[in-house]
C-alpha cells in the first residue's frame, strides 16, 4: 500500500496507543503525513516520534476530543504544520467501565462515553468540514460491532457507538455533494481495553478466538490499519456511509 | 386492573397514548410498577433540518447528547418498576437513524443510539422478565409534513406498498400493545420497521 496516500495529510484521534496508533502507522506507511492527536503527551509524543523514526512526516498535538477549543486547535495545528487536511480518523473513546447492566453503570462513565463518541464526532466533523471539502477528503469513525449488535454488558458503549453510525450515514448523505466521503470501521482488535480485559479474565481470549472464524483477535496496525488506508484512498472513492466490520468474522449476523 | 404505561414525549408519544384505551397512562416516571414504557421524546431541535456545520455545540447538545442521556437515565430509573411487572420497554425511532438523513445528523445519531440501547437492554433485562424493542417509523411521525416528505423521497425507490403512512394511533399503538402482551414474549430485542414498506432493510 506504499504510496496510496502520498501527499495526503491525516489526523488520528486517540492515536497514542491501540487501534488509533495502529491506524496512524498504517496511514503513514501508505505515504500520508500524520498528526497524532492524543490527550496525554506521554503516549502521543512517542507515537509521533516512532513514525518520524520510520522516515515519515508526523507530529503530535495534545487534544481532549471533548473540548471544542482543543479540537479547533488540533485542526489548526494540522493546517499550520502540514499545510492541509485530507483524512480525519476519530478513534478516541473513553473507557467503558466495568461490564454490567445499564442500571449499574457509573454516571460519570455515561457522561464520558457520550462526550468522546457523539460530542467529539460532531466537533471533529464541524471543524474539519471546510478542509475536507477543499480537498475531496474523507472522515472515518471507529465504531464497534457493539454499535450494530448491541451489548448486554456495555449498553452505554453500544448506544454511543450506534450514534456514530447514525451520524456517519447522515453525514454521507449531507456531505456527498461536497465531495466528502464518510465511513466507519467496526474492529475487534488488541486495544488497551482488550488487553486489560483478557488479563483480568484468563479464559476470555480463548473464548473470543474460538468464536472468531479467523481464530484470532485483530492486530491494530496490520489488520485494522490497512482497512483505514483503503477507506482513505481513492480505491474507496465510490464508498460512503458504510461500516466495515474488521473482526475476523466474529459478527457475521450484522 | 388496568395495565400501566409510561409514555414519554409529545407529538407521536401523545398519539400513541391515545391509541392505548384501557391503559392507565403515566407521563412522568415515578410509578412503582409498570407494564410498558414508551420513549419518543425527541426535542424540536433534533426534528428541524440543519446542516451539521450550522449547529453550535449547544445546539448539538440540545438535539442529541442531552436527550440521549435522558433516555439512558429513564432506562435506569424504570428498570425496577418494569421488573415488578415483567414489563416492556419500547423506543420509537425515525427512519433516518438506520438509513441516514442529510440535515438530520443529530436526530439520526440520537435515534440509532437509542435503538442500540434497546437491543442492549433486551440482552440483560431478559433475566429480569423485561423485554425491550425499537420501532422504526416513517419520518412523518417526527417531522413537519413537508420535511418528512423530503426524507421519504430521499429513501424510497417506490411509493410505500401500503399506499399511506401508518397512523400512529390506529396502526402503531396496537403493535406496541402487542409487544407488551404475553403473545410477543419470545420476541426479544427486535428492531421492527413499521413504515408501510417505505424502506425494506436487510
Amino acid at each position: 500500500m506504499t504510496g496510496l496516500l502520498a501527499d495526503k495529510v491525516a489526523i488520528v484521534t486517540g492515536a497514542g496507543q491501540g487501534v488509533g496508533e495502529g491506524i496512524a502507522r498504517a496511514l503513514a506507511d501508505a505515504g500520508a503525513a500524520v498528526v497524532i492527536a492524543a490527550r496525554r503527551a506521554e503516549n502521543g509524543e512517542p507515537a509521533a516520534a516512532a513514525l518520524r523514526e520510520r522516515g515519515h512526516e508526523a507530529s503530535f498535538v495534545r487534544c481532549d476530543v471533548t473540548i471544542e477549543a482543543d479540537v479547533a486547535a488540533a485542526i489548526e495545528h494540522t493546517i499550520d504544520t502540514h499545510g492541509q487536511l485530507d483524512i480525519v480518523v476519530h478513534n478516541a473513546v473513553s473507557p467503558p467501565g466495568p461490564p454490567g447492566p445499564v442500571q449499574a453503570v457509573d454516571p460519570d462513565v455515561i457522561t464520558a462515553q457520550i462526550a468522546t463518541s457523539t460530542t467529539a464526532s460532531y466537533l471533529f466533523a464541524r471543524a474539519a468540514h471546510p478542509h475536507l471539502a477543499a480537498n475531496g477528503g474523507t472522515m472515518i469513525l471507529l465504531t464497534s460491532p457493539a454499535g450494530m449488535e448491541g451489548s448486554g454488558n456495555l449498553p452505554v458503549y453500544a448506544a454511543v457507538k450506534g450514534a456514530q453510525r447514525g451520524l456517519l450515514k447522515s453525514l454521507a448523505r449531507e456531505w456527498g455533494p461536497d465531495g466528502i466521503r464518510v465511513n466507519a470501521i467496526a474492529p475487534v482488535a488488541w486495544t488497551p481495553a482488550m488487553t486489560t480485559a483478557t488479563q483480568a479474565n484468563p479464559t476470555l481470549q480463548a473464548r473470543l478466538e474460538a468464536r472468531t472464524p479467523l481464530g484470532r483477535i485483530g492486530d491494530p496496525e496490520t489488520d485494522i490499519g490497512p482497512v483505514a488506508v483503503f477507506l482513505a484512498s481513492d480505491m474507496a472513492r465510490h464508498m460512503t456511509g458504510q461500516t466495515m466490520a474488521v473482526d475476523g468474522g466474529r459478527y457475521l449476523g450484522l | 386492573m388496568a395495565r400501566r404505561a409510561l409514555i414519554v414525549g409529545t407529538g407521536v408519544a401523545d398519539r400513541i397514548a391515545a391509541g392505548l384505551p384501557g391503559w392507565e397512562i403515566e407521563r412522568t416516571p415515578g410509578a412503582e410498577s409498570l407494564d410498558l414504557v414508551v420513549w419518543a421524546d425527541y426535542p424540536a431541535a433534533a426534528c428541524t433540518p440543519h446542516r451539521l456545520t450550522d449547529l453550535s455545540l449547544a445546539e448539538w447538545d440540545e438535539a442529541c447528547d442531552r436527550p440521549l442521556r435522558a433516555v439512558i437515565d429513564l432506562a435506569r430509573e424504570t428498570h425496577e418498576a418494569l421488573a415488578a411487572n415483567s414489563g416492556t420497554f419500547v423506543v420509537l425511532v425515525p427512519l433516518m437513524a438506520s438509513a441516514g438523513g442529510a440535515e438530520y445528523t443529530a436526530l439520526a445519531s440520537l435515534g440509532e443510539a437509542i435503538r442500540l440501547l434497546a437491543k442492549s437492554l433486551a440482552k440483560t433485562w431478559g433475566a429480569d422478565g423485561i423485554t425491550a424493542h425499537s420501532i422504526t417509523l416513517d419520518p412523518h411521525a417526527f417531522l413537519a409534513a413537508r420535511d418528512a416528505a423530503g426524507i421519504a423521497a430521499d429513501n424510497a425507490l417506490h411509493d410505500p406498498p401500503l399506499g399511506r403512512v401508518p397512523d400512529d394511533t390506529d396502526d402503531i399503538a396496537p403493535i406496541i400493545e402487542w409487544l407488551a402482551s404475553g403473545t410477543a414474549a419470545p420476541l426479544v430485542g427486535s428492531s421492527l420497521v413499521v413504515d408501510g414498506g417505505l424502506w425494506m432493510p436487510g
